[in-house]
């Protein structure tokens, strides 16, 4: 319970601190860094509490309405990890920034708002209180995305409400046909809307509305995480977004997203069987795939270039959750890794637009010899997310092609792999042109802020690791998840 | 209730579409406290309570200053015309119809009836939300959509339970009062609340 309220109640804290004062003071910027820091301090604890447990789905905390499972834990995370990185990057810190104070508070308001809301999410295990959280971290995120009020990023945010909101409301329509049929067979019964209580009453519900009400969800939630064809606010909402949100919402909230599916997938499976929702999650995951590497390739716009990379990497997760067991362990990992390498990229990028003042890639060149530091780092992101060795993000997509032949599905791993080789192509172009060259006339040459540059190395560092020796204790935290989905 | 959906695709003024969301959330609040009624459930009364409160007179208020402040602009015509759209919003109430049939058979509440109406106003709701250019008529059609939802809630479960109940009518709000915002910003940055303007951002 302790732990509890160390992970939710420091963003909540922050968000209350910086609505209260006015105008912005440093202060409130490094208390965000400092609650943001307390709160990973508590997703750690409990990963690490979570994992010796004994049993076959490891150990769960619960606490009156919460309930803290090895995947929880997981989610929860990452997603103070990318806040903490958020915060300790993003503007408010240091006496020269992009942002004025009006700006720099509200960006403090929301990031902390959209942190609680998403850490919220994942720990409570009431399906319809969760649905309320996810929408609540739209609401939330898309007020912190147009920081700079221009044409541009009231168009991203309204798209990204709009179709949000009407995505995340068929999810919740999904959810009540769930519950309804839940309520026609079992009648009233206390706490029906947790996970497992609705897991155990699965098998006795009706599979013809179960299929639906899974479409709907999936339809529902998959929008949020960016899913394609449903994809389409991700890339504007996700290039006009101030950087350090965008690495929010690319590295974890499209994984709370899918944090919802799988869940819901393992209350549908203990009805029906994996191979109807299999097959729909690896229909969407495979499009998904396509849709981003085909857009990477004819992308002008690194920011756009990182989202639709996103949306491949979405694609990826949710075939791997259609896969079995191999396939939702290379999942997990694979969220894990790219919550870490995207987050960082998009740090990244932010700096880069702050010097070249352009989100074009045509127009920034010789990266490398205007910021060597970031330059450097940038390309590691991005070599990481084409999936090279020694970042762990080769390692997930290696398990996931290797679970897809395991299942049978040689066709599917030869696809993958081939759109995979798109990317890695198209990314590398791009980086090429970016990296290399001529610095352009009036561009100022050097590193400023050592200290965050550094700051930018720990997740570099944390990709090699999770790809070289891959830490005893996340894998069996992933383990463990993945047996908490399976059907007993 | 389906009633108030079409004829926002019929008519053609801002004004009588927060009429028809009104008289909507009248008639799915009456809904709820008479399945509260009949089926014994105190905390139906106080939802119903909340739902006239909220959606009833609030919501419709603001979106009454809304317009107010934007009536000098032009309207601006559909992607599709009425006939067209009220030929199209009939075949999706067809198609609710016949993806309901199954759950009507599953159910053995009383309002099941209602289920296929409730599916047919969220496909409507749905067509609106897509087939019109103004900002504020896709909020409205957003606005129905969640009325839709409530209803299927409300006929197929005899209601959520009263603390998600009150966490969706939060979301519902501060949607709502988000979107608000959304739309005066688009009014400011573009001059104008027709969508069709948002095209800068491609590929």
């Amino acid at each position: 319970m302790l732990t509890l309220i160390f992970l939710l109640v420091p963003p909540g804290v922050a968000t209350c601190l910086a609505t209260l004062v006015r105008p912005y003071r440093r202060l409130v910027g490094w208390t965000s860094v400092t609650c943001g820091g307390v709160s990973l301090v508590a997703a750690g604890w409990m990963a690490l509490t979570v994992v010796p447990g004994r049993g076959p789905g490891g150990q769960s905390l619960a606490t009156g309405a919460w309930h803290i499972d090895p995947l929880s834990a997981l989610l929860a995370v990452c997603i103070a990890f990318v806040a903490l990185l958020a915060a300790a990057l993003g503007p408010g810190l240091s006496p020269h920034d992009a942002h004025d104070a009006t700006e720099t508070r509200r960006f403090h308001i929301y990031m902390n708002a959209f942190a609680f809301t998403m850490l919220t999410a994942v720990t409570i295990p009431n399906i319809a209180l969760m649905w309320v959280a996810i929408e609540a971290t739209t609401i939330t995120s898309a007020m912190a995305i147009p920081l700079n009020r221009t044409k541009a990023s009231v168009e991203a945010s309204w798209k990204y409400l709009l179709v949000c909101s009407v995505g995340i409301a068929l999810a919740f329509a999904g959810t009540v046909l769930a519950y309804f049929d839940f309520v026609a067979t079992a009648g009233q019964v206390h706490a029906a809307l947790n996970w497992d209580v609705l897991r155990t009453a699965a098998p006795s519900l009706h599979p013809e509305l179960l299929q639906i009400a899974f479409a709907f969800i999936l339809v529902g939630y998959g929008t949020k995480a960016g899913l394609a064809p449903m994809h389409t606010w991700l890339p504007d909402a996700h290039s006009e977004a101030p950087s350090p949100i965008s690495a929010m919402m690319s590295g974890v909230l499209l994984a709370v997203a899918m944090y919802a599916i799988a869940r819901w997938k393992a209350v549908i499976d203990a009805s029906i069987g994996p191979t109807f929702t299999n097959n729909m999650l690896i229909g969407f995951g495979l499009c998904s795939v396509a849709i981003g590497t085909l857009s990477l390739v004819i992308q002008q716009h690194y920011k756009r270039m990182l989202a639709y990379s996103s949306v491949e990497h979405m694609g990826l997760v949710s075939i791997g959750l259609g896969l079995g067991p191999l396939g939702v362990f290379a999942a997990w990992l694979h969220v894990m890794n790219h919550a870490v390498a995207k987050s960082m990229t998009f740090l990244l990028a932010g700096r880069i637009l702050h010097r070249f003042n352009t989100t074009e890639i045509a127009r920034v060149s010789g990266l490398l010899r205007v910021m060597p530091w970031t330059g450097a780092l940038f390309a590691a992101g991005g070599l990481a997310l084409v999936g090279l060795p020694p970042f762990g993000l080769f390692v997930s997509e290696l398990l996931l092609v290797q679970a897809a032949i395991a299942g049978q599905k040689t066709w599917l791993a030869a696809l993958v792999l081939v759109l995979l080789l798109t990317a890695f192509v198209s990314l590398l172009a791009h980086l090429n042109r970016m990296l290399y060259g001529q610095p352009p006339d009036g561009v100022r040459v050097g590193e400023d802020r050592q200290w965050s540059t550094m700051a930018l190395m720990l997740p570099a560092c944390v990709l090699v690791a999770l790809g070289v020796v891959l830490p005893s204790p996340v894998s069996t935290l992933i383990h463990q998840c993945v047996i908490s989905l399976l059907p007993r | 209730m389906l009633l108030t959906a079409l004829i926002v695709l019929w008519r053609k003024s801002v004004p009588a579409y927060i009429t028809a969301y009104k008289w909507q959330s009248w008639l799915l609040a009456a809904v709820t406290a008479t399945i509260g009624y009949f089926g014994g459930d105190r905390q139906l009364y106080w939802v119903a309570v909340v739902l006239v409160a909220l959606k009833g007179v609030a919501i419709p208020f603001l979106l009454r200053a809304m317009q107010r402040r934007f009536s000098a602009l032009p309207e601006t015509k559909p992607y599709v015309n009425t006939e067209t759209s009220l030929l199209i919003a009939s075949l999706l109430v067809l198609f609710a119809y016949v993806l309901a049939r199954p759950w009507v058979m599953v159910s053995r509440l009383p309002t099941r009836e209602g289920l296929p109406l409730a599916t047919s106003l969220l496909f409507v709701s749905l067509f609106i939300i897509v087939s019109r250019k103004k900002a504020t008529t896709q909020v409205i059609g957003f606005l129905m959509l969640e009325n839709a939802i409530g209803l299927l809630a409300a006929v197929g479960t005899y209601g959520v339970p009263l603390l998600v109940e009150l966490g969706v009518f939060l979301d519902a709000l501060m949607g709502f009062l988000v979107m608000q915002i959304f739309v005066y910003h688009i009014h400011e940055t573009f001059d104008s609340i027709d969508v069709e303007q948002l095209t800068r951002l491609r590929h």
